[in-house]
């Protein structure tokens, strides 16, 4: 199965509010795909229709080639299937809820669920309404990933993690990939969305409003510069600039003798540093693509710009 | 990575079992209560409702009060076991737990937010209500097994002399008047996703039915009102005395399996935590 998961032209209204306005998407088998979107851009909307929690008013859909209603109990052991928000308030330990989990959707490996724990550093036996929000969330993910479900399906999965644990997910990400397990993952942190996925959907208002790969999405993300050339003239330096493609926003910061320019790059860097060469540089700066600033631009951008 | 779609031998009915385990502190809990009300209330009898002088108070009492009470019948043991225990303090504790386990089942699994993770798990939402109003029937037939223990246990002692098949009857009825309050708890609550609309729909079934026979009890003119109680249909002839109506205990019984299915019905077709 080369695709996991389709969408198409998915919508969904609570009452009169239509929340997905036509969602299209494929997510390919074996990969990590992010949804960024800010709050209320229907994220989990969208996951609770491929989990069948709630159902779209049109469109289809499909996971690992079913419909998620019709798939049924078969089809959703074969995900796992962490929620934006997780409340568990039982008077019961994650051991037992785990291992009730593991009743309804295993089998689980032997020693899986310990071994996920020790890795998330969580302790399976208090119980769960006394632990802390980044406590819960790790037991959410222990119940997503002790499976080893072909499909994982993540909203905000990071949440309330700290810094440390957040890296031992990424990892966990990682390895599942590694595994040829799918990854269906949201977040309104694009820096997560960068460092895992290879392809990311950006949803805002109920539509899709872009896919790209991360690839993709850095080559085409902003980039700030800022050099300074001795024995050049400002108006020379920016009518050099100004020559090379996707430069934006210069502004001359200094000039005395030489001169200090910054400006924003958006696109290759090839042409850039061809130019560059032709001057005497004694300083540069050229920073990491600002995918953040490029996500920003396309929230804001109105619809058919973006397109 | 990808296993077939069972799940492991060993553990049928897991929703079942979770639910049912989890809350055995407070099946035990109302459990102590109605132990506790029956060893009260029973053991008084000798005292006051076979005693000439609590007959003479309560015929001094307004006859609209003792019908409204059940008392015209606590001068024998069968009735005043009918009256006081599962007319009153018995029926009051029962109906509690079971509206609070009914509305909690659905509605307040889905309020909580709960109620999402399990339905993304590999089960199907028949089932969920299924397995959960089967925890519910269980902890109803604990309490009536209990009651109908105790009775029996205090009947020779407290000089109730009550027939056997009498007290089966009753307590069939019993249980199944409990039932009804908590399958409405949990048919409202796993339509609207609600806990508190839950809670309105048992406390209404259990509340109204009692009232309606109250009144109803009252006059030929509001009669009608006994034909809508439930409370009516189980406790009207009295059957501690008589012997239970058992197509009365039918009703109940059908009505609430027929509430679990419009339950599981209502699940099936909607969106959840919505």
């Amino acid at each position: 199965m080369d695709i996991a998961v389709t969408a198409h032209s998915l919508t969904k209204s609570f009452g009169r509010r239509e929340v997905l306005h036509g969602v299209d998407f494929e997510v390919q088998a074996g990969s990590v795909f992010g949804v960024i979107g800010p709050n209320g851009a229907g994220k989990t909307t969208t996951m609770r229709c491929l989990l069948d929690i709630i159902r779209p008013n049109s469109g289809e859909v499909r996971v690992l080639g079913l419909d998620p209603r019709a798939g049924g109990p078969d089809l959703r052991r074969r995900i796992g299937y962490l929620p934006g928000e997780l409340f568990l308030e039982g008077r019961v330990t994650g051991r037992k809820l785990l291992s009730h989990y593991e009743a309804v959707s295993g089998p689980v490996p032997p020693g899986r669920i310990d071994e996920l724990a020790e890795r998330l550093d969580l302790d399976l036996d208090r119980h769960t309404r006394k632990l802390s929000k980044g406590n819960k969330q790790k037991l959410g993910l222990v119940q997503a990933f002790m499976h080893q479900p072909e499909l994982l399906v993540l909203d905000e999965p990071t949440s309330g993690l700290d810094p440390l644990i957040q890296q031992e997910f990424h990892a966990m990400l990682r390895e599942a990939r590694h595994n040829g397990q799918t990854v269906f993952l949201s977040s309104h942190v694009l820096s997560e969305i960068q460092q895992t996925a290879d392809t990311v959907a950006i949803l805002r208002d109920g539509r899709i409003i872009a896919i790209e790969s991360v690839t993709g999405l850095r080559e085409g993300a902003v980039r700030h510069l800022r050099f300074t050339a001795s024995h050049t003239a400002a108006p020379d330096a920016v009518a050099l600039l100004t020559a090379v493609p996707g430069i934006g926003n210069i502004e001359v910061l200094e000039s005395n003798g030489g001169v200090t320019l910054s400006a924003v790059l958006e696109g290759a860097i090839q042409p850039l540093l061809h130019a560059l060469g032709r001057l005497e540089l004694t300083d540069l700066v050229l920073e990491e693509p600002d995918l953040e600033e490029s996500v920003l631009k396309m929230y804001a951008m109105p619809q058919k710009e973006v397109l | 990575m990808s296993h077939p779609g069972k799940s492991p031998a060993g553990t049928r009915l897991p929703l079942f079992r979770r639910a049912f385990v989890d809350s055995w502190r407070s099946t035990l809990a109302w459990a102590a209560g109605l132990a506790a009300a029956a060893f009260l209330y029973l053991p008084l009898y000798p005292s006051i409702g076979g005693s000439d002088q609590m007959q003479e108070m309560i015929n001094a009492l307004p006859a609209e009060m003792t019908r409204a009470l059940n008392y015209d019948q606590i001068a024998s043991g069968p009735g005043y076991t009918q009256a006081t225990l599962f007319g009153l303090i018995g029926f009051l504790l029962m109906s509690i737990a079971t509206v609070a386990w009914g509305a909690a089942a659905v509605g307040g699994d889905e309020e909580s937010g709960q109620l999402e993770l399990t339905l993304a798990h590999g089960v199907r939402r028949v089932q969920v209500v299924l397995e959960r109003a089967l925890a519910l029937l269980l902890r109803v037939l604990v309490l009536a097994a209990l009651a109908f223990v105790i009775v029996a246990l205090l009947n020779g002692p407290s000089q109730l002399d009550i027939d056997t098949a009498n007290l089966f009857g009753a307590v069939v009825l019993f249980a199944g008047l409990g039932l009804l309050t908590g399958t409405s708890a949990l048919f409202v609550g796993a339509a609207t996703g609600r806990r508190t609309y839950g809670l309105a729909a048992g406390a209404a079934v259990a509340v109204l039915g009692y009232v309606f026979n109250a009144v109803g009890r009252q006059s030929p003119d509001v009669e009608w009102l006994l034909r809508v109680s439930p409370y009516h249909w189980a406790y009207g002839n009295s059957p501690m005395v008589n012997g239970a109506d058992w197509a009365a205990a039918g009703w109940l019984w059908g009505i609430s399996a027929a509430l679990v299915v419009l339950a599981a019905v209502a699940l099936e077709q909607r969106d959840v935590g919505a």
